[in-house]
């Protein structure tokens, strides 16, 4: 009778034992969907990171972009670059016409953007002198100079106002004009 | 005994060599330079030459432009007539551009030259234009 007490005893313990068990995978059960619900939520993270990183990328590209942009253009093979400048010229006071003033100031316009087009194109020479005497500038001396030949320059606009003429003048450069 | 076919043929072929040798009356080839100063924004000084080859030139013909001139073979007359014209078309053949500028204690000048070198042309007087050509 004794042992089957304690039979029944250990029984309901070991049933006991078991359902705290069971409880416990529970738990464990929960925690692992609370884990796998809480994936989702990171992937948003993750989605949101990764759209602003392409934002920082495109930013980037743009920067860059425009910092290309920005330095001199290269003439490439098969390709043409076309160059755009604004000369100016003025008349001369002691003219006998209106149609006269322009002539001339037009005349020292080209000039003036064939002289722009040789730098752009060429380069210029700049040479520069600073005479110093007892700690003081006493002659501050820039020469500069452009030597080139210029073909198939276009005048595209000429104004005419108050003396001062402006002619813009284009240039259209290809590779096979440079290569030799 | 000829045929009608064939003496019409040989006459047609006459009367167009008369016609164009009539047509181009007059051709001669001439050396001309220009040159013009700009100094300090202003026209300087301009000067255009002008002389027969004295020797036949040799080169390919570039590009041309036609005045139209009634019966003159006079080469200076027609660029006087047409100077503007003729200081474009000579801004196409391409430019020898000289450029000098020097500032001094903060005052600057400047000078520009602009050079067609030497070139020669050919020119066709004809009855009422005459055709420029540059030879390259």
């Amino acid at each position: 009778m004794k042992y089957s007490m304690l039979l029944v005893a250990f029984l309901s313990a070991s049933t006991l034992m078991a359902e705290t068990v069971v409880v416990d995978t529970d738990k464990i059960k929960v925690a692992e969907t609370k884990v796998i619900l809480e994936y989702p939520k990171q992937d948003e993270k993750l989605d949101a990171l990764a759209s602003q990183l392409t934002a920082l990328e495109n930013k980037l590209g743009e920067v860059s972009q425009k910092a290309q942009e920005s330095e001199e253009p290269l003439l490439e093979r098969n390709k043409q670059m076309l160059i755009s400048v604004m000369g100016q010229g003025v008349a001369p006071m002691n003219t006998s016409s209106p149609a006269q003033a322009y002539a001339l100031a037009k005349r020292a316009a080209v000039a003036d953007a064939y002289r722009l087009i040789a730098e752009k194109v060429k380069g210029v020479r700049v040479d520069g002198q600073d005479v110093i005497q007892n700690m003081m500038v006493k002659r501050s001396t820039v020469r500069t100079s452009v030597n080139a030949m210029v073909r198939n320059a276009n005048v595209v606009e000429t104004t005419f106002k108050e003396g001062l003429c402006e002619v813009e003048m284009e240039i259209v450069l290809a590779y096979s004009q440079f290569a030799q | 005994m000829r045929s009608r076919n064939g003496n019409s043929s040989s006459l047609l072929a006459i009367c167009s060599v008369i016609y164009f040798s009539s047509l181009a009356l007059h051709a001669g080839e001439y050396l001309v330079s220009y040159r013009y100063v700009v100094k300090d924004m202003i026209l300087f000084n301009d000067s255009l030459q002008v002389s027969h080859a004295m020797k036949k030139c040799s080169g390919t013909p570039d590009k041309s432009i036609e005045f139209i001139d009634n019966d003159s073979e006079n080469l200076n007359e027609i660029l006087k007539n047409n100077s503007f014209e003729f200081t474009n078309f000579i801004h196409t053949l391409g430019l020898e551009v000289n450029h000098k500028e020097t500032t001094i204690n903060a005052q600057n000048s400047s000078t520009t030259i602009l050079t067609l070198k030497t070139t020669c042309f050919k020119v066709d007087f004809n009855d009422n234009f005459a055709r420029i050509t540059a030879l390259k």
